[in-house]
């Protein structure tokens, strides 16, 4: 039998349903490991689910949303081999219901939606960073529940995300103004509200995001707007940055030279993909579990570890 | 048949009067009008007839919605109909809701929990069926003593919280709960309070505290409200009343408040607000205004003198929104909390099932 690779699992995943999350990919790509490996002791099988989400998180790029993912079910695994003794049964249920978890994962976008809805008021102006599908959703559940509001988004520099964004939104009727990044300080005086995403939810309550957000909250916070962070649960991840420079991402170097590139927009691709925003500056977290502080979000990881 | 009717009719002109009362002020403050209808909620439990449980939630429901609406900005009201509901589904389902209130935790993604929910509802059916009215009344009497005694267990930090010749100030002079605080405090502290005059609506308060404060020994002082900026950096604590605590850690208190508070902050001062569990409410202050009522202009600007009336527009706003920034703690029945954890022990305390 050929080796598992558990980062094309994982890419596959994430390519065959746009919906889907990474995280949640990441465990579905863990619980395919499952399925195909036959282990013997519950110490092999931990084993073997250490490397693999170990490889998952060395091998993919920007991995601080799918070791949310991965930790999870690390933490599901070790819990159940440890109080409940009954393994064979729970790595059935596993392997059973491997889609479940991503019809679950959309379910809790609905949850969102549902417990953000009075965030968003008649007559509001929201400005949106990039692409998220939680924020997509929540906007949408408003819209469907007949809120009128307009909608700022960001273009989302270098992966033009928010093109994306806005398109979506206009296809579901709610009105959208494109703006490039750099014009978030000329239009933030319009706005009421903003609303972004996550990739991870750091310990703290910071959120690691496109990049982008650490200086829109900034400036949301400079002009007394609430700053709303729109996201699964799932995404919490145990790390604690204190600064930009400890996102595991984040840590090569940038490059600094007199020499012109020969190509144009090489400088582009050096630029970091997300960036953390501290807890000081998001109000609050509108997630599957209710409206969280902050604070709130240690509150939970210490919840899953330590009870 | 004609007896059960009687009921009916009674209740029903129990209800009215109630809501009158309420749209006149004769009933008004978040402890009075709390009281007023956790007793409200117990009559109309008790005479209420119901088949299946449900039917008792939407009538109790209808109810709440009728206060709210004639009272929007009496919070205490609305929290108490919550309080009831919540009370009432935790009785059916005969356990409190599982995780606080919270919809779940991070694990529920991969639990399986679908044979669970199965047997869960077979319990509901048969605890349905069950007759809990007299659990339901006993859970609002208990809720009628939580709030009926709540004073005492807010002062018992009194002491904890205030220091020998520290210097108070406080911008409700009209809270219960903040003169029986510091009445308290007095037994075993030396202290200074500086009370806001609060014009023009809360005058005679300040007044009132002042002289039972003085009575009881502690050097109590009036100073005007444009002098608060002034005398903060000699304060040592700043303690208010709160009408209600909204989820996200902020609160309304009387007019004047705020900038106390925002004064506070500028000098570092801490600011202990003491509730009662009762005055948290799931509410988030999306729309501030709203929350806001205005009293009476004749206050500012006396009717009688007519080139004022006709030439200015004349605003009286009774309350303020205090943000959580400026607030250090809320010390409550319960214990003390950070503005953070506010939103925790609303979901401790109000179901889904309480919305209105």
């Amino acid at each position: 039998m050929a080796k598992f690779d558990i980062k094309e699992t994982y890419l596959r995943f994430l390519r065959d349903d746009p919906d889907i999350t990474m995280p949640v990919a990441a465990i579905e790509a863990l619980v395919q490991l499952l399925s195909e490996t036959e282990t013997s002791t519950s110490a092999e099988l931990i084993q073997t689910l250490k490397e693999a989400s170990a490889e998952l998180k060395t091998s993919v790029d920007n991995s601080m949303s799918l070791s949310a993912g991965c930790d999870l079910f690390m933490r599901f695994v070790l819990r159940n081999i440890r109080e409940y003794g009954d393994w064979e049964a729970c790595k059935g249920h596993l392997v059973k219901n491997g889609r479940l978890f991503a019809e679950r994962s959309k379910a809790a976008r609905k949850t969102i939606s549902e417990k953000g809805l009075a965030f968003v008021r008649d007559d509001d102006v929201i400005l949106v960073h990039s692409f998220s599908r939680t924020v997509l959703a929540l906007l949408e559940h408003a819209a469907k529940n007949l809120v009128r509001f307009r909608v700022f988004v960001t273009e989302a520099a270098p992966s033009d995300q928010g093109k994306r964004m806005a398109k979506a939104l206009r296809e579901r009727g709610i009105p959208v103004s494109l703006i490039v990044d750099n014009a978030v300080g000329s239009v933030i005086d319009e706005v009421s509200k903003v609303f972004c995403g996550a990739e991870g939810v750091a310990e703290s309550g910071g959120v690691i995001n496109h990049v982008g957000s650490y200086q829109i909250a900034v400036l949301a916070k400079n002009a007394n707007k609430p700053f709303y962070v729109v996201t699964e649960s799932h995404k919490f991840v145990r790390i604690f940055p204190l600064a930009q420079a400890d996102l595991p991402d984040t840590k090569k170097m940038f490059h600094f030279t007199v020499e012109e590139p020969e190509e144009q927009n090489a400088d582009k691709g050096l630029s970091p993909v997300v960036d953390f925003t501290p807890h000081d500056y998001i109000t609050a977290l509108i997630t599957d579990l209710g409206v969280l502080t902050p604070s709130g979000v240690s509150e939970e990881l210490i919840k899953m570890w330590y009870e | 048949m004609s007896s059960q009717n009687r009921g009916d009719r009674e209740i029903d002109i129990f209800v009215e009067q109630f809501i009158s009362q309420l749209k006149r002020r004769q009933l008004s403050g978040s402890h009075a009008v709390a009281l007023a209808t956790a007793q409200l909620l117990l009559r109309f439990v008790s005479a209420a007839r119901w088949n299946h449980i449900d039917s008792l939630v939407k009538d109790i429901r209808a109810l709440g919605v009728r206060l709210v609406q004639t009272a929007p900005k009496e919070i205490a009201c609305r929290n108490i109909v919550s309080r009831v509901l919540t009370l009432i589904r935790e009785e059916q389902h005969g356990h409190k809701a599982e995780n606080g209130g919270l919809s779940g935790s991070m694990l529920g993604l991969l639990e399986k929990n679908d044979k669970k929910e199965e047997v869960l509802d077979k319990a509901a059916l048969r605890q349905a069926n069950r007759d809990i009215r007299p659990y339901i009344i006993e859970g609002i009497q208990d809720l009628i003593d939580e709030v009926a005694n709540i004073e005492e267990n807010i002062a018992k930090m009194s002491v904890d919280e205030i220091h020998d010749n520290q210097i108070i100030l406080t911008p409700t002079p009209a809270s219960e709960t903040v003169l029986l605080f510091l009445l308290k405090a007095a037994r075993k502290r030396n202290f200074t309070v500086l009370v806001t005059e609060g014009f023009p609506n809360q005058i005679d308060a300040a007044h009132n505290m002042v002289e039972k404060l003085t009575k009881a020994g502690v050097e109590a002082i009036i100073i005007p409200d444009a002098a608060v900026y002034a005398v903060m950096s000699k304060v040592g604590r700043v303690i208010m009343g709160t009408s209600t605590v909204l989820a996200n850690g902020g609160c309304l208190s009387s007019a004047g408040s705020a900038l106390v508070c925002a004064t506070a902050t500028q000098h570092s001062t801490p600011v202990v607000v003491l509730t009662a569990i009762y005055k948290l409410s799931p509410v988030y202050p999306f729309d501030v205004p709203s929350m806001i009522e205005i009293g009476s202009s004749a206050q500012v600007a006396d009717y009688s003198d007519s080139e004022i009336v006709e030439g200015f527009q004349v605003f009286n706003p009774l309350a303020d929104y205090v943000p959580p920034e400026d607030i250090q703690i809320y010390n409550t029945n319960i214990g003390e909390f950070s503005p953070a954890f506010i939103y925790r022990i609303v979901l401790d305390h109000y179901s889904d099932a309480g919305n209105l």
